[in-house]
């Protein structure tokens, strides 16, 4: 679908949404004949019960995340008078370390936090956020997400948070250069094998060193973000990072394999690899110098934007390769960070701020944040976002909302227990000491374990062994994509 | 110094002395009623916080187990005695001894380069000359820029793909795909790099100010006897800066030590561990992991440390001063 020919341009969705909210606002106020309708009226109605005069607000969000929010934000304050008056703006990737350092002073100056929900275990722990159930009770509201992404949200059974981003990794593959016949009968004279989509991390790397040194991976391998890689991998050969009891569980065949294959990219990824992240690596996709990704599926309304991509039409998006390490083949997506509204405990207000969060992800207004085409940091999840005719499937193509729902049936989490940054961080270290300086896989693992174990004995056995139940329920159902 | 006049009897015997120990009286007074609120200030300020540091390392606070409860005490309740056992991890911590070896190899290289170039620029610019002042301002350019910027335009110039490698390229007539950045064997030497850039103005701006306070007279006495400009530099000016240069070495090493806008913001410590120097460790740990009382252990050692490194370098300076004070002194008392 081309952004000259959309079923629903944004304005005609925008003016829908102002006029829904708008009657909403007038049914409310009139004793008696509250209107029954969609869900933004019910939030409406419990909102302005709540705070009849209305309520101020002030939180921390990324300023590339806010401009996507503001029309729903806008439309919320003119029907309650609920409004985001002040918001820091922090990188999300330093928003933990700032929401960890509100919880050790358990201040209740912001009302909410726009963050990574895999941060929900350490700052419940920390006794930062306020459950959401009985806000979301009260506005009859659920969250309607693709596959079973909404327990991401969840921890020891309470929702702790509203996603506004889905922000998984889907396959990218430059279908210009698979179907270029020169290529394919080059491939298949080398390997006696068609070019196909790669079902496999062996399958793809076979196909990365066709291209390279032409092309290379755009898959990250930096000490920041390239994490998500290690969960795809580990995940899919059916590895899991703990044992039921809280010791690590990764210094093991699945765990090897994991970081093996980690490894095994170097060959096809360029030199400063070990350095780029997303601000490097995104001009590379866009700019045609990556044959292969795996990427945040955001990237995929940036490349189809043909004043910002050289590779617009050039892209084909769909499901990331597996493993049969385990027997089977298993694909495993990850979502992190998957940037949420969390509503901070201490707040005075917090239940404005919850009515705030759940406004912004109705099946309307989730697709009119997710659907923009100028700010994509929002990604599709909400089920609405995925029917013919939305926006978002404007702004992602179809054949990209088609990749994110494949990849979104079978995603994962990061490690979903209290301590997070300290059990990244330990492996990162070890990754990328590993990446850029030949320690072993094995010794990766095994440093990692130790560091992992001595975190757990400070976060707690016992703590470690009740989270771990809650992760392993967040785990996909599906070994691959429907 | 003592206070013998020109007869050899003590100052103290002489019928000048009851005013001239009033005086002497005075300043002390004078000093303690200007020092008395600063001293108060700092143990306000920084006792507390010492003391709490204190307390931390020997009891493990969890902010994982403050939970719900609010008030000052609850991070109390929320610790555990854990006696000396941080302090032994830390002991046996190779990440922490690592870091340690990086931050001293990163001081000690920066130091030396920024003292030698700043020195360099010092020499070239202390005598009055036309344009001075433009030479000036621009020299001290680079320590007027915040070091986090500094660090994004390093990471821009230095790319292997950047404007240096291209310039380089074009000078040999090779293509230069030197990896500044990301090879962990260069990573800290970039960083350092960048450190010398930003701050050999702090030396040059120290060392500027030294040469200009020197006495005129034994310069141009040595020069009266046909001494060569080089020798009256290592015989005569160097030897009466040496406080200032002690000064301004010491001055930058603590500096140094303390680096982390730049290495965090390029390279946040990596690739690999290359770069994780004291202050990245001890964020990490105080601030990414949320482990407190092991960060306050940390900080206690490099407290120690730099107490050490302090002290010595007031060693030194007393050391320097005494003898350019005997240095003075000498001709005085043969004449």
């Amino acid at each position: 679908m081309s952004e000259k020919n959309p079923k629903i341009s944004r304005r005609k969705a925008l003016k829908a949404g102002a006029t829904a909210a708008a009657v909403g606002a007038v049914g409310t106020a009139v004793p008696g004949k509250a209107i029954a309708g969609s869900e933004e009226d019910a939030i409406i109605a419990a909102a302005k019960k709540a705070y009849p005069k209305g309520q101020d607000l002030t939180g921390i969000m990324w300023s590339n995340y806010q401009r996507a929010v503001q029309p729903v934000r806008q439309e919320f304050a003119a029907a309650t008078g609920i409004d985001i008056k002040k918001m820091q703006d922090i990188s999300v990737f330093d928003i933990p370390a700032r929401a960890m350092a509100e919880a050790l002073s358990k201040s209740g100056e912001f009302d909410f936090f726009h963050m990574d929900s895999n941060m929900i275990p350490s700052l419940a722990s920390a006794g930062l956020l306020e459950p959401l159930d009985a806000y979301m009770k009260k506005a009859n509201f659920k969250l309607n997400a693709v596959g079973d992404f909404a327990k991401l949200m969840t921890y020891k059974g309470k929702t702790y948070g509203i996603p506004t981003d889905g922000n998984v990794m889907v396959q990218f593959m430059r279908k210009d250069l698979m179907e270029d016949p020169e290529e394919r009968k080059a491939f298949a004279d080398k390997h006696g094998k068609e070019m196909a989509w790669p079902e496999t991390w062996e399958d793809e790397l076979e196909l990365y060193k066709h291209f390279y040194p032409r092309y290379h991976s755009g898959n990250l391998r930096d000490r920041g973000s390239s994490m998500a890689w290690w969960y795809m991998y580990l995940y899919s050969a059916g590895g899991f990072p703990f044992t039921d009891d809280g010791d690590p569980n990764i210094d093991n065949d699945a765990g090897e394999y994991a970081v093996e294959t980690y490894l095994k990219y170097k060959e096809v990824s360029h030199a400063e690899a070990p350095g780029w992240g997303t601000p490097q690596m995104i001009p590379r996709i866009v700019g045609g110098n990556v044959f292969a990704c795996q990427y945040w599926d955001g990237i995929i309304a940036l490349a189809e934007n043909p004043n910002k991509s050289k590779t617009t039409g050039k892209w084909a998006y769909g499901q990331i390769p597996g493993s049969r390490h385990s027997g089977k083949l298993l694909k495993r997506s990850v979502s992190t960070p998957v940037v949420s509204l969390l509503v901070n405990k201490h707040s005075p207000r917090k239940e404005a701020m919850a009515y705030l969060a759940m406004y912004t992800a109705t099946g309307k207004n989730s697709d009119i944040v997710t659907g923009d085409r100028v700010n994509t940091f929002h990604d599709p999840w909400h089920v609405d976002a995925f029917k013919d005719g939305s926006l978002s499937q404007t702004a992602y193509t179809p054949n990209g909302v088609q990749g994110i729902n494949d990849c979104l049936q079978v995603t994962c989490p990061a490690l979903f227990v209290t301590g997070l940054l300290e059990f990244e961080t330990e492996l990162k270290r070890n990754l990328s000491e590993a990446y850029t300086g030949g320690k072993s896989a094995k010794a990766v693992n095994k440093d990692t374990t130790d560091a992992w174990a001595r975190a757990a004995r400070r976060i707690g056995k016992r703590r470690l062994r009740e989270e771990i139940a809650t992760y392993k329920s967040l785990m996909p159902t599906r070994d691959v994509p429907a | 110094m003592s206070t013998t006049d020109a007869s050899g009897i003590p100052a103290s015997a002489s019928p000048g002395n009851k005013r001239q120990v009033t005086r002497e009286q005075g300043i002390r007074r004078f000093k303690w009623t200007v020092l008395t609120p600063l001293i108060l200030l700092m143990a306000f300020l920084l006792l507390p916080a010492f003391l709490l540091q204190g307390y931390f390392s020997f009891f493990a606070f969890s902010i994982f187990d403050a939970g719900d409860s609010s008030g000052f005490s609850s991070y109390f309740k929320a610790s555990e005695w854990v006696g000396l056992d941080l302090w032994k991890d830390a002991f046996s911590d190779t990440k922490f001894f690592n870091a340690i070896l990086r931050s001293l190899l990163f001081s000690a290289g920066t130091t030396v380069c920024c003292f030698v170039l700043g020195f360099g620029l010092a020499l070239l610019m202390y005598r009055p000359f036309r344009g001075q002042g433009f030479y000036y301002v621009f020299f001290i350019l680079p320590m007027l820029t915040v070091p986090i910027v500094i660090a994004y335009t390093g990471e821009m110039i230095l790319y292997q793909n950047g404007p240096l490698n291209d310039i380089l390229s074009r000078i040999t007539g090779q293509r230069v795909m030197f990896q500044f950045l990301y090879a962990k064997e260069v990573a800290l030497t970039t960083i350092m790099f960048l450190e010398t850039w930003n701050w050999t103005p702090f030396s040059f701006i120290i060392m500027m100010a030294g040469l200009a306070s020197l006495p005129k007279e034994p310069q141009e006495a040595a020069q009266i006897l046909g001494a060569s400009k080089l020798r009256i530099f290592w015989e005569v000016q160097v030897p009466l800066l040496r406080p200032v240069i002690l000064l301004a070495l010491i001055l930058r090493f603590l500096e140094a030590m303390a680096e982390f806008p730049k290495t965090w913001g390029l390279l946040q410590g990596g690739p690999g561990s290359a770069t994780e120097t004291i202050p990245i460790y001890i964020f990490l740990n105080a601030w990414q992991y949320f482990d407190i009382s092991y960060g306050a252990v940390l900080s206690y050692i490099v407290m120690f440390l730099m107490i050490f490194i302090i002290m010595g370098a007031i060693w030194l300076l007393r050391r320097e001063k005494k003898n350019l004070d005997d240095m003075y002194q000498a001709p005085n008392q043969e004449g």
